[in-house]
């Protein structure tokens, strides 16, 4: 019962595709193909308007089965599935041929070829819709709780939010107490609010929400099942007077990774970095909490009359560290008014590549410039020299300015500051081996998509909030966690959840039960059986296959398929293919 | 019309921020009503060419989410509406008060087909291409509109229009007319009323005394002699003398007069047909005289009447002393009317009628005309249920004395051209002219002008401001000269010019659609500034300069971008390295802050600058096309809607506060009202889509925990 009435939709994406595709010349080509019944052109298929029309069509001329050649799946699959399926057809039916990514932005400077290959894949997507048979999503009845990873500012704050909306949380902190890097700050910029007591207080609404179970020393070693139901295991250290570790289960329907960064730590020698008088930012911060009440600047004992800072130390640098830290500008400027608060002759240079004070923040710029703070621009091919003095001398920076000349200048220091950025967690590591979570190039945790889908992973049911995503402030923070538990909340309060119905089936008259499938799945998704006659048969656990495939072509027997990818439709898509 | 509704949530503001908090809440079950001020929903975003640090194509990747906002089960969306007021109701819930705007299409029956765009007689400045080109009054915003109806732009009646005594859309005749549509523009203009070119020649130009162009500039349009124009062209060419429905029903009508004849036209449009005794003398009474005097060309006279005539009116010589009972009997009629008041007193009989004043001069031409149509109107209805009742206002201001100006100006012929000429310096200002081309173009029947606003009452547990942010306006820095120099653009048009919907298929610059080769973009246009009243970082700029740097090269390799900036804020995940491939692909970096641009030879233009970095000192740079990266001002109109004290607080600029300090984004000082996206303050959409969620976690919470209570 193949599709035999196929509508193809040959989009343009208003030019993305069409200036480099021929896409009316796709269209004539594969008018006369076998069960195909209109051929058109879209400007936008994506377009509302375009989908009303498309919708009319398939009601119209009773089509059984749509190919849109446009975009990416990732981007539209969803979108014209629900399309066919408002014009009644099932939207197993429909299929995505991506002619933008694999023809036309790819091939810019070739239109024949683009063309060709447009037309030959969308020919293999024809056959696709024409093997295609009517599928249903395999419904998961979702389970009302989340495991949220790391307990600084962005996972208290999801924490809590699930908490309200209902949902059980369990919390977990690897480290021996929750509160990440916010908490150990006394002032933070812009406000100067105080970190500590800003982790103590949701810690307080935390303690007033029953539904909200907090794990210290813990980390999390397995995780099974997919979205919706997840099976995971936690280790919680041993407490004093314990002697094993325990071991946690607990099922979730959803896990929000909220595992932050740290600050990079500079190379010996670095700036000069472990010679005296030379911090990093992070320690420059520590020393001006810990003399909140004193008026003058102290190190090591001395008063500090001359600091300078040198930016994007760790950051923005040609190999390694190529990002921008988005908040140490930020960060240090604050920390520079601070001190011109306690002591306003201390002299402040900052030697800097761009001030990125983005927004509002530049407020705490034009302060630090009115305040007297000095500004010196650096070029990343000459950075500043630090020479620190002999036997207790000041410290000596050199650096050409860009601004003025390009004359070096000296600057004695009495202290210089590295402000430094930050960088992935060692600790990250283990999370990524268990959820299986790609990172970037960066490091840190990848999203799908950073503007559709900022706060989702390609592991359903997944979600990445804080700084594990790539640095950012602690309001910033907060809100990619809350965002993070918005979206975790949106599936599970609806109560269900729609996963692909493309797992592995196996054919029981073709098994022998030679159990290399066994072994090719890499989610344990496959285990032997027995048949009612005590042979043994492979048996495919529905809620861990991922419908890979890797067990698909190990098979002897041909015994296993992936449902909706039968043998016989991938060959037909492949003689598609080779179709000239 | 008044409805109801209830909702959980009322989200203000279409844009990425409020579709995706829309979305995210519907999806958890919330019931949701999204309000957008536009045609459409889609935002700045939906207008965007490509968009940084990924150059996804901004449709491709707002479509989907437009779609997935109108079409969601939980969330109704309301384009072309406005919140009118919120009030705190007596159990904690909000009552908003919600205009629907009446679109004048009926957008069950558009089609979006954009027949209606092709005739309108009315260019704006296109919004949707921050001003770039022209749309019409009717429109479609945009080819991926979400909905996809067109809309009419109507504000109100035109003065013209409404100070004209004989009814005519005087704006309507004239923007035809300006669009060289005299056949059309005769046309309407007996849609309302006969007597073109006598008017033409006649009327004391009412609508000139009160037409904006003479306020503004002291010379209004010449809307008289576009009248006369329209005469003359007739004269020559003819045309449109198709009658009118032809009815059963005979009227008859005593008299020669302009009342006579137009009372009849009126009529004989109405179905009704007129029968005119003219009892021994000439068709056109006082006008007569009026060419005898010459203020009236005879031709032009005869013309018009010849107009009426072709319309289904007859006429019949009777002797002066018929009795007017003999006149109904013997003519088969239903009712008889007597143009002259003195004579219609002999004889006190039912279906016999008159006006109350005698109505014959020329210069009261346009006024006959009114009182012809406010009388058929009556007498239609009597025909059809005998019953006759004037409206009382039908003969207000003609009592007594009327002063009017003589007929002034000149009373020569004027060329359809001239007319044209005329026309173009009217200043639509209802932008609607009601020329009512539109109505004949749609296909599908659409248009409605009879639309009145629709007002709901939304009951509503949680607001979300999603109303977005605004883009400086340039000419606030004169020195930069965007108001002065036509190749002086902004960011926004250079984001249009390189979108898959962009106005003219190719990069150009506007004085001579001439492909630039030498490009400049000065970062922090208004921002950064005091002088410019925005001290903040506008925070977008930087990195959307970065990727129109990147597409320009892309679009026009040979073309060379120099980007003058103050720093380079590339500060989110990927954003420096976008920066960087910037660099690689050989955009110009300068630091440098614009002091001011002047025009050069051909349109080009000197941007000068003082130099941060090289040479330092004050320098100057040719380029040939300029673009302003202007920066984001807060847009907090929302807050009027809001009563008294309950109005949500804002920052120094203005933009809605989050008062709740750092771990609760999207809050507000107001219970129950949330803020998402850039109207907290500028926000790229990776950090608008973000903010958004975290916001509809907030409502989330808001709302479950006041479910508990
Ligand atoms: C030239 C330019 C290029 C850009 N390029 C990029 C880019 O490449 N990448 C990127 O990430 N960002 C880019 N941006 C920024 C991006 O446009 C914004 O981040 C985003 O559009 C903000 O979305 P929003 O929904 O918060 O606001 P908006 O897009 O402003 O949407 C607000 C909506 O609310 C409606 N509204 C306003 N007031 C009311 C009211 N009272 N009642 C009802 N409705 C109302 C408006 O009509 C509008 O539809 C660019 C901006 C500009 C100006
Ligand atoms: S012509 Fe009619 S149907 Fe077509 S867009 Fe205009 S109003 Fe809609
Ligand atoms: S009536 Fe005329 S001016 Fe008004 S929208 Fe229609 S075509 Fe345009
Ligand atoms: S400017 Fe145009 S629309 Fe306005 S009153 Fe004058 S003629 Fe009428
Ligand atoms: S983002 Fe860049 S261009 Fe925009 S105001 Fe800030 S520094 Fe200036």
């Amino acid at each position: 019962m193949a599709s035999q009435k196929i509508g193809v939709f040959v989009c343009r994406c208003g030019g993305n595709i069409s200036d480099y595709v021929d896409v009316e010349k796709v269209v004539e080509s594969i008018k006369g193909v076998e069960g195909v019944k209109i051929a058109r052109v879209n400007m936008f298929s994506c377009s509302d308007s375009a989908q009303e029309e498309m919708i009319g069509l398939i009601k119209r001329e009773g089509l059984d089965g749509i190919v849109i050649a446009s975009c990416s799946p990732k981007l539209h699959l969803n979108t014209f599935r629900q399309m066919a399926q408002r014009a009644g057809l099932n939207p197993y039916q429909y299929t995505q041929v991506n002619i933008r990514e694999q023809c036309s932005w790819t091939h810019t400077h070739d239109r024949d070829g683009a063309t060709q290959k447009a037309t030959r894949l969308v020919r293999a997507g024809i056959e696709a819709t024409r093997h295609s048979e009517p599928l249903h999503p395999i419904e998961v009845v979702t389970r009302p709780s989340v495991l949220v990873v790391g307990a600084g500012i962005g996972g208290l704050r999801a924490a809590i939010a699930l908490g309200e909306m209902g949902l059980t949380v369990h919390l977990l902190e690897k480290a021996d107490r929750p509160g990440g890097l916010v908490g150990t700050r006394k002032a933070l910029f812009p406000t100067g609010a105080d970190g500590t007591s800003e982790i103590d207080s949701l810690l307080q609404r935390i303690h007033t929400l029953q539904n909200i179970s907090l794990y210290t020393n813990a980390s999390l070693v397995k995780k099974e099942g997919s979205i919706g139901d997840f099976s995971v295991s936690i280790r919680v250290e041993p407490k004093d007077g314990q002697d094993r570790a325990d071991t946690i289960q607990l099922n979730v329907g959803a896990i929000l990774v909220t595992t932050g960064a740290t600050p990079y730590v500079p190379k010996e020698g670095e700036y000069g970095y472990g010679a005296k008088g030379i911090v990093t930012l992070r320690e420059f911060l520590d020393l001006l909490d810990s003399s909140r009440d004193s008026d003058g600047i102290y190190y090591e004992g001395k008063r500090v009359r001359r600091i300078t800072y040198i930016y994007c130390v760790g950051s923005r640098q040609k190999e390694g560290h190529t990002y921008c830290s988005r908040f140490c500008c930020s960060s240090a400027i604050f920390a520079s008014l601070e001190v011109h608060k306690r002591s306003p002759d201390v002299l402040q240079y900052h030697l800097y590549r761009d001030i990125r004070t983005y927004g509002s923040l530049e407020a705490l710029y034009q302060r630090a410039l009115d305040q007297g703070s000095l500004f010196i621009r650096f070029s990343p091919d000459s950075p500043p020299k630090v020479e620190c003095g002999h036997n207790g001398g000041g410290i000596k920076v050199l650096v050409k300015d860009l601004l003025t000349s390009k004359r070096e200048l000296e600057i004695s220091s009495d202290l210089v500051v590295l402000v430094t950025g930050l960088v992935p967690r060692v600790e990250q590591q283990e999370v990524q081996d268990v959820l299986k979570l790609p990172v970037g190039i960066d490091g840190f945790f990848n999203e799908i998509h950073p503007k559709l889908r900022p706060v989702e992973t390609v592991v359903a049911g997944v979600y990445i909030g804080g700084c594990a995503q790539g640095p950012k402030n602690a309001q910033e923070s907060v809100e990619s966690s809350l965002g993070a538990a918005a979206k975790a909340g949106s599936i599970l309060l609806k109560g269900k959840v729609e996963l692909e119905p493309f797992v592995a089936e196996v054919d029981e008259g073709l098994c022998d039960g030679c159990g290399q499938c066994v072994e090719a799945c890499p989610y344990d998704a496959i285990t032997m059986g027995q048949r009612s006659d005590g042979t043994p048969v492979a048996v495919v656990n529905t809620r861990l296959c991922k419908g890979e495939g890797a067990c698909v072509p190990v098979c002897p027997k041909e015994a296993l398929e992936i449902r909706g990818y039968g043998h016989e439709k991938i060959r037909s898509m492949i003689r598609g293919l080779l179709t000239e | 019309m008044k409805t109801r509704l209830q909702v959980d949530c009322l989200v203000v503001g279409g844009g990425i921020s409020g579709m995706e908090s829309a979305i995210t809440l519907g999806d958890m079950g919330f019931d949701v009503l999204l309000v957008e001020k536009e045609a459409s929903i889609g935002g700045k975003m939906i207008l965007l060419s490509k968009v940084f640090p990924t150059l996804d194509c901004s449709s491709c990747i707002s479509t989907p989410k437009m779609a997935s906002t109108y079409n969601h089960p939980k969330v109704t969306s309301f384009t072309y509406s406005e919140v009118r007021s919120i009030k705190r109701g007596p159990n904690g819930a909000f009552e908003a008060k919600v205009i629907k705007r009446p679109t004048f299409v009926d957008p069950e029956r558009c089609t979006g087909c954009g027949q209606c765009e092709k005739v309108c007689t009315v260019a704006r400045p296109d919004q949707f291409n921050d001003g770039l080109i022209a749309r019409r009054a009717i429109y479609i915003p945009f080819p991926q509109a979400v909905p996809k109806k067109a809309v009419v732009e109507k504000k109100g009646v035109s003065p013209c229009t409404r100070s004209c005594p004989a009814g005519i859309s005087v704006h309507g005749m004239v923007a035809l007319v300006r669009n060289g549509r005299f056949d059309r523009a005769y046309s309407r203009h007996l849609e309302d009323a006969p007597f073109v070119g006598s008017l033409g020649h006649l009327c004391p130009a009412y609508c000139e005394m009160k037409c904006t162009q003479g306020k503004k500039s002291k010379i209004p349009v010449g809307i008289k002699g576009i009248e006369r124009a329209l005469g003359y062209w007739h004269l020559k060419n003819g045309g449109d003398k198709t009658p009118s429905k032809s009815g059963e029903k005979r009227f008859g009508i005593v008299g020669v007069g302009p009342l006579a004849l137009s009372l009849a036209y009126f009529l004989a449009q109405k179905g009704v047909r007129p029968l005119i005794f003219t009892q021994g003398k000439r068709l056109g009474g006082s006008l007569l005289d009026a060419v005898e005097k010459g203020l009236l060309p005879k031709e032009i006279l005869e013309d018009d009447i010849n107009t009426i005539l072709a319309q289904g009116v007859e006429q019949k010589d009777s002797p002066e002393n018929t009795p007017f009972d003999a006149l109904l009997e013997q003519n088969g009629l239903e009712g008889l009317f007597i143009e002259d008041p003195v004579r219609a007193k002999e004889s006190e009989r039912e279906r016999i009628f008159s006006s109350p004043l005698k109505l014959d001069e020329p210069h009261l031409l346009p006024h006959i005309i009114g009182v012809a149509r406010k009388i058929s109107g009556p007498i239609e209805k009597f025909l059809e249920k005998g019953e006759y009742s004037l409206p009382e206002d039908a003969f207000k201001g003609l009592e007594g004395e009327i002063s009017i100006q003589e007929p002034q100006g000149h009373n020569e012929e004027l060329l359809p051209e001239e007319a044209q000429g005329l026309a173009s310096r009217c200043l639509d200002c209802a932008v609607c002219s009601q020329c009512h081309e539109c109505m004949k173009a749609c296909p599908a029947n659409a248009i409605d002008f009879s639309m009145e606003p629709e007002e709901v009452s939304v009951t509503t547990k949680t607001i979300i401001i999603a109303t977005g942010f605004s883009l400086f306006d340039p000419s606030k820095k004169p020195l930069l000269g965007y108001d002065r120099l036509p190749n002086v653009i902004t960011a926004m048009q250079m984001d249009r010019l390189l979108a898959p919907t962009r106005p003219y298929n190719a990069v150009l610059r506007p004085s001579d659609g001439k492909v630039p080769g030498n490009i400049a973009i000065v970062l922090c246009a208004g921002s950064r500034d005091r002088t410019a009243g925005n001290t903040w970082c506008s925070r977008i700029c930087c990195m959307y300069s970065i990727k129109q740097a990147q597409l320009i090269m892309g679009a026009l390799p040979i073309a060379n971008v120099t980007i003058y900036y103050i720093d380079i804020r590339a500060f989110g995940k990927g954003y420096e390295e976008f920066f960087q491939q910037a660099k690689a692909m050989g955009t110009n970096f300068v630091k440098g802050k614009v002091a001011r641009i002047e025009p050069t030879a051909n349109d080009d233009l000197y941007i000068y600058y003082e130099d941060m970095e090289r040479k330092g000192g004050l320098r100057r740079q040719k380029h040939d096309l300029v673009v302003l990266a202007v920066g984001a001002m807060a847009s907090p109109q929302l807050r009027k809607a809001f009563m008294g004290d309950d109005a949500p607080d804002v920052d120094e600029m203005a933009f809605f506060s989050q008062s709740k300090g750092l771990s609760e984004p999207g809050v507000t000082n107001i219970e129950g009202v949330f803020v998402a996206g850039s109207a907290t303050g500028p926000r790229d959409i990776p950090d608008c889509v973000v903010h958004a969620n975290a916001c509809a976690a907030q409502v989330a919470s808001y709302l479950k925990k006041t479910e508990k209570g």
